[in-house]
């Protein structure tokens, strides 16, 4: 412990810190399925809005910006609770509307991602609250 | 520190006990509502967080927060195949393949992992009875104060188990049993034996401590403790949390925690 570089130090500190969030936010379920670091950004139509527990979900179809493909999104979004204190509301997203999300994707490839950040077409930015992250991307 | 702290108490006991033997008052008298802060009210975990997890909002009278809750005291070989099992489901989740949890079920947390109040808290001090409720899967656990302890006997199996309390003094205490067997804080196991102990306290006007003592002569080698702490969050309305959308779900051949995407 005495003897400890600040390079150990701030590892002891992130693991810390990181125990910390796993404790105290990963009570439900665990977002470890989703990329760690990896955010993509993607704009499209929302096809599904669904407010519930434990977590809310919206679809889009969204272009790929690499092979232009179209591809339906699963797009997961922190408890109703979380999203309300965030200043969300469950009527803000409709079918038909268009919304840019930064968001992380599912490590195994399904078309799923965690939200960080939703735009939405007026240019309201919303977070999904402490336990998913911030967007890391512009 | 705590040596002396204990001598100053044993002191201020040991002057109180003349003036009590001459006025014959009660050793304890229980504190009347109007001589102690009341509970009631919505709460949130101490230390404050924001976006979204809290109100942001730091107490006016800043006080340490509590130390991280320590490994269970657990006899062998029950601390070693806890270990095992940890370090088993840290190198799963690094591998982004989570192992399944009741959370993931939409099971809830129970005493006392719903007092760690990862979400908000509503405390409710009625005649005979305080209510806790904690947000995330609508759960409640029932106090009834100054009832008799509950028999094992009676204790059917239940998350929130059984609850008997007391104030003494300014200190709620909270005495817990009849908790299933399942319900396993942080993985920790446990016996129907487990007796749960909270000692709620106000330290300063707006937090609220919660000193946990878990006892459970059949798994552990003395009494497991910590602290929680809680800030009072006026004006926050509890929401509904009724879990109708789980899309997680266990992998039948590999065991971990899946999305159903489509």
């Amino acid at each position: 412990m005495r003897h400890r570089g600040p390079r150990l130090r701030l590892l002891a500190t992130v693991i810390a810190f990181s125990l910390l969030a796993t404790a105290r936010a990963g009570a439900h379920h665990s977002f470890a399925p989703y990329e760690p670091t990896t955010q993509v950004k993607l704009t499209g139509v929302v096809s599904q809005y669904r407010w519930g527990n434990p977590h809310v979900y919206f679809e889009i179809d969204a272009q790929d910006a690499s092979s232009g493909q179209m591809r339906h999104w699963l797009i997961e979004c922190a408890s109703t609770s979380i999203l309300n204190r965030a200043g969300w509301k469950f009527n803000m997203l409709k079918p038909g509307d268009t919304v840019t999300v930064i968001a992380s994707p599912l490590r195994n490839g399904d078309p799923a991602a965690l939200l960080k950040q939703l735009t939405l077409a007026d240019g309201r930015k919303f977070t999904n609250g402490a336990a998913a992250g911030k967007a890391t991307i512009e | 520190m705590r040596r002396r702290a204990i001598v100053a108490i044993l002191a201020a006991a040991a002057a109180a006990v003349p003036v009590l033997a001459q006025t014959k008052a009660p050793a304890q008298a229980p504190a009347t509502p109007a001589a102690r802060p009341s509970l009631t009210g919505s709460w949130e975990g101490y230390p404050v967080r924001g976006d979204g997890f809290g109100s942001g909002v730091q107490p006016k009278v800043k006080v340490t927060p509590p130390k991280a809750v320590p490994e269970a005291p657990l006899k062998q070989p029950y601390l070693d195949q806890w270990r095992e099992v940890q370090k088993q489901n840290q190198e799963l989740v690094r591998k982004g393949l989570p192992p399944p949890s009741s959370g993931m079920a939409c099971m809830p947390e129970g005493v006392p992992g719903m007092m760690g109040a990862t979400f908000p808290l509503e405390i409710l001090e009625t005649p005979g009875r305080v209510t806790i409720i904690e947000e995330a899967f609508n759960q409640v656990r029932r106090i009834y104060l100054n009832a008799p302890p509950v028999n094992p006997d009676d204790a059917d199996p239940r998350y929130a188990g059984h609850s008997t309390g007391r104030w003494q003094g300014s200190t709620l205490v909270v005495t817990t049993v009849g908790i299933k067997e399942s319900v396993r804080f942080r993985g920790v196991p446990h016996s129907m034996n487990m007796r749960v102990t909270e000692r709620l306290h106000m330290v300063s006007p707006e937090v609220l401590e919660n000193q946990v003592t878990i006892e459970d002569p059949e798994y552990l080698t003395g009494p497991w403790t910590w602290s929680w702490m809680y800030k009072r969050w006026p004006g926050y309305k509890i929401e509904e949390y009724v879990c109708d959308d789980n899309r997680y779900f266990e992998d039948p051949a590999l065991k971990y925690q899946r999305l159903k995407v489509n």
